[in-house]
Parts: structure tokens; sequence; C-alpha cells
């Protein structure tokens, strides 16, 4: 049967995944592992009711689970698939493709992503039941809304940052401190409201708020529905200036391209 | 105009240039240095729809960069291309639709999946129509026995097994170009003769192609015109035959004699070839123009002398003419005497 070939890019990347999943479950392991300590660790810091930039501990826990959803979501394929590729030179495969590059890399993302979100059910229902019930979003639509943007946000980032790789041939470093960044200026580590008023404003220039912060305040109830909304209109202008933004990357990418020994 | 117009490309590249050890690397950090290399320096080329053309050269002379030239991976840092009207570099994804591309050290297979899904990928990316694929995989299927190997996991395929499946993605979509960049490295003899067998079949078919390889016995059937290139240029393009009819006229019969028989003797009866003695007890190389001498005047010759036990005739192959032309012994002209 005939499908769109971004679909079946989907489709491929979706089994690739499942082929790896001893690897990709080990590292959802990790990133569990880091869930359970930072609920230890705020349940420590909020007991008896205490509120801390604002958060109670249920909405801490809320932006928690959150926190990781939206870090797990784009790392099983995508980044390190696309940086191997530049450097081994099998780009030049792709580039005979009669298909967008750009396009090609997100349907493989979001396929990869679809295996992702079985994982984040699991552990979000065992969360849940582990560490007592978390309040339901106060704005569902609004808060699925916001979820959805995250991955071409979460998508564009990566791929930007992995187009460097044709300048610098290395990606270790590109990854390194693009993650560094986004820990941080995401919201990943803390709320963006217990930073220091500095780091609050460099967060609000850059678009990796809206991968973290903004679902995660969403879902804890943070955000009153109009502040919401905004935070979700900032989201689709991050969408649209990343994605001309990756095209302009890519123009000069390619120019860069060499690709040695056969 | 011509399906494939190449005129003064060049593609410099920069390569760093460190000085040895620490120091060097250091320096090098601090102020880098790069020389500018021409992998492909002034490349004129001109291939008309249907012809089948050899693309050879050493290592390193420039053949992988033509062909990522000619297929818009990498844009040319000076001169023109065009295939079929498009300039490949940028009318990328057009120019994908009419050109199918192998690169024999590098796999297009998805490495984690069935051979299959590969395939069902390419059928939706050239949108091939049910009854067209089917009947090219079945077309594809008699030459390269797709069967056996649809099923399987590509990175479960041993190397021929593989180059059979990327050959078969190389041609699904039916394409009018075909560039071929050693698609027969790494394979065994039964594997070699059936692609060999089945890139005649294209050619046949009036499929315009373009083979990159070291393995000349894979141009020997296939094709009509080869241009070598060298350090970047094309050192000649020209007719295949014509190529062997006037550079490998050279025979040698090899004889073992049942006596003892003086060279100076044997050069005394051939004055026009060379003679040699050989590693073995009473045996002779004897060299010699086939335009001027045949083996069958240098046994009767000999016969008189001697008994012949042993008769062997080597007859150069285009390989050994390319050999000679790489050593920087030969060199050959379209039309006109070697130099």
């Amino acid at each position: 049967m005939t499908i769109n070939a971004y679909t079946r890019i989907a489709a491929n990347a979706a089994r690739t995944t499942l082929a790896h999943r001893v690897g990709f479950v080990l590292g959802t392991f990790g990133a569990t592992f880091q869930l359970v300590a930072m609920v230890a660790l705020w349940t420590a810091l909020l007991k008896r009711g205490a509120y801390l930039g604002g958060f109670s501990l249920d909405q801490m826990k809320a932006y928690l689970i959150v926190g990781y959803i939206t870090g797990v979501l784009g790392t099983a394929l995508g980044e390190q698939v696309m940086s191997d590729r530049i450097r081994s030179g099998d780009v030049a495969i792709d580039l005979v493709r009669p298909l967008d590059y750009q396009g090609m890399r997100f349907a493989e993302v979001l396929g990869g992503m679809c295996v992702e979100i079985i994982l984040v059910v699991i552990v979000g229902t065992t969360f849940w039941m582990v560490a007592g019930p978390v309040s339901a979003p106060a704005q569902p639509a609004l808060f699925a809304i916001s979820l959805v943007a995250v991955l071409p946000i979460k998508f564009l980032i990566f791929y930007m940052s992995t187009l460097l790789c044709f300048w610098t041939q290395n990606y270790h470093g590109v990854a390194w401190a693009r993650s560094a960044l986004s820990l941080i200026l995401s919201g990943a580590l803390v709320p963006l409201a217990l930073l220091p008023h500095w780091l609050q404003t460099l967060s609000n220039l850059l678009p990796f708020a809206s991968i973290t912060s903004t679902p995660a305040l969403i879902f804890a109830g943070r955000a009153d529905p109009g502040h919401s909304q905004e935070l979700i209109l900032v989201q689709s202008a991050w969408v649209a200036i990343l994605w001309f933004a990756g095209r302009l990357a890519w123009r000069g990418a390619v120019r860069q391209l060499t690709v040695h020994g056969g | 105009m011509a399906l494939i117009e190449a005129h003064g490309l060049t593609k410099a590249f920069r390569r760093p240039d460190k000085a040895a050890g620490l120091p060097g690397a250091l320096k090098q950090l601090v102020r880098p240095r790069f020389t500018e290399v021409n992998a492909v320096e002034g490349v004129d080329l001109s291939i008309e729809a249907g012809e089948a053309v050899a693309y050879v050269g050493p290592n390193g002379a420039g053949k992988s960069t033509t062909v990522k030239l000619l297929t818009g991976i990498v844009r040319p840092t000076t001169g023109e291309v065009r295939v079929g009207g498009l300039v490949p570099h940028r009318d990328r994804i057009a120019n994908a639709r009419q050109i199918g591309v192998l690169f024999g050290q590098r796999t297009q297979l998805w490495w984690d999946l069935p051979v299959r899904e590969s395939l069902a990928l390419l059928r939706d990316m050239y949108r091939i129509p049910a009854g067209r694929y089917q009947a090219r995989l079945a077309m594809l299927d008699d030459t390269l026995d797709l069967g056996a190997i649809m099923n399987v996991v590509a990175r479960k395929l041993s190397l021929g097994q593989r180059m059979r499946a990327d050959l078969a993605c190389a041609l699904i979509h039916n394409p009018r170009v075909l560039y071929l960049d050693e698609p027969t490295i790494g394979l065994d003899i039964a594997v070699k003769d059936r692609v060999r067998a089945l890139l005649k079949g294209l050619r046949d078919d009036g499929t315009t192609l373009m083979l990159t390889t070291h393995d000349l016995g894979d141009i020997e059937d296939t094709c009509d015109r080869i241009v070598i290139i060298d350090h970047g240029r094309i050192v000649f393009d020209g007719g295949l035959a014509e190529v062997k009819d006037r550079y490998a006229r050279e025979r040698s019969v090899h004889l073992q004699l049942g006596a003892v028989v003086s060279v100076d003797e044997l050069t005394g009866c051939f004055p026009a070839a060379a003679v040699t003695v050989g590693d073995v007890d009473r045996s002779y190389t004897i060299t010699f123009d086939k335009s001027h001498l045949t083996a069958g005047q240098i046994l009767t010759t000999v016969l008189p002398l001697a008994d012949i036990i042993e008769v062997r005739i080597d007859e150069p192959t285009i390989e050994d003419v390319i050999r000679r032309v790489y050593a920087g012994d030969l060199v050959l002209q379209a039309d006109g005497d070697a130099g």
C-alpha cells in the first residue's frame, strides 16, 4: 500500500526504536531515577505545607512529571543518528532522496516519539500510583496543545545544533553545550521562578522555556487561562521562527558539506 | 544538449595544515592554517542519453567527488553541471527523482528493518504505482535473487546480499540515469558476475550508466566509453575498444623448451621482440607487438631449435593498460599515438 513517504519514514523510525528497545529502556530508566530523586528532594523541601517560589508540593510533583515527559520525548532517535550520519558521510545518501531533508528528520523523530509515548504512559501511571495522585491539569485542552508544541520545538533545537556538525565535525561538544543550556533555561532543573533575575530574562529570550516550563506550568495550574494562552502563543511563534531558521541553517550547512572517501 | 553536461567543474576542499605533535596541534588551534586542495579540477564531461561510461582512476583521483557533484550532494566551487536540464545541487529534489545512486561503500538500507521495508519506503518516495512496483521487483528478483533476502533484517545480511539489496534500492524506480560507485567492491566472483549481467541488461534497456570502479572487469562488458581521471583532471576520454586496440597490442609467449637455447640466438630470430629468461630452467618469455608478429610465427621459428614442452600466451587486459597509465608509463590520446 502506498502511503505518504514521510509517514513511512516515521513508521520505520518507530520500528527501529523498538528494535533498540533495550538501550532505549535503560536510558529511560536513568531519567526515571532522576524523577524519583527530584520528587524525594522536593518532598523534603516542601514538607508540612511549605511553599517555594509559589509552588506547593502537589504542584511541584505535577511540574516534575511534566518535566520528565518533555525530557524523555524525542531522545530515542534523531540527534545521535543524524550527527553520526553527518560525520560518517552517510548524509550523502539522504541527499539523493527526493524528499526535504528537514522534513525527513522531523518524521524520524516523530516516529521515535510514538514509541516513547508508550513508555512515558507506563512510567507516568506507575508514578501516579507510587508518589500519590497528582491533581489533574486545570486546563487539560491547553495543556495538551502546549505538550504537542513541545515536539517540533525540541526537534528544531536538536536539528539546528546538530547542523553545527557540518562545521565542527564534532557532535559531543555541541550536544553538551546545548543540554547544559537547556537544563537550566527550560526550567527542567528547577522552575524558572526560582532562578535569579538575569537567568529568567535570558530564558525569556530563548526557546528552551517552551520545552519544559510552559507545559509544566499549565499542568500544575501555575498559569491562569490567559497566561497559558499567551505562553502557547509564544510556543507557536518559536515553532515558526525555528522552522524557518532551520531551513536557513540547512542551506548554509549543506554548502559546508565535504564527504571524503567513497 | 547531452543528458549530462559538465563544464570546468572544480571542487576545492580546505585541508588543515597541522605541524607534527602537540605543538603543531596547539598552533593549529591558535592560528589555523589550511591548504586548498582541488579534488576535481576543470572537469568537462558530456554524456548522451543511453551511454554507458566507465569512470576510472587511482585512489583519491576525484572519482567519487565527481559523482557527488553530478548527483547534487556537493556543490561545485566553480564550473557548471546540468543533468537532464537540471542543476543538481540547486534542484536537488527534482534531480533525485530522475537518478539512481549506489555508493558501494555505504548502504541505503534501514539497518534494523527487513529489506522489504527499505524498498517499500522507496516505492512511497518515488510514488511508484503498485503494478509497476511489483513488475520491477519481479524483474530485479530474477537477477538479484531478492526473494531470499526480502524478509531479512539488513544488519544480518552478508556483504554480497547487502550489495544486492542496495542495487535493488538504486534501481527500483527505474531511473533514467544511474550512478554506480564501486558496485562490486568486496563481492565474490559469483555475485560479481550477476551484478555485471544486470548492468549489461540495464545498458541494453537504454539506461544511462556512469560506473566508477577499481575492478576493470566490471567495465569490459558493460561500457563503451572510458573516462580516466587522475589528480582531479581528466586524462583520457574515449572508446573502450579503441583503447584496447591501440594500447593493448602487446602479447607475451612463455615457452619451456626441451633443450637450452641461448637468449642471443632467440633474440636473433625475433629482432622486433624482447626475449627474457624465465625462472624455471630452459624457460623463456618473448614479448612482441601483435601487429608485427604472431604467436604462430614464434612457435614455428622456435620448433627447429628445440622441443617445446609448454606454451602459455598472455594477452593484456584493459587493466594492464590502465595500470601503465596510473604509473605514468603511458599517456593515452583519444586520437593519435601513445606518447
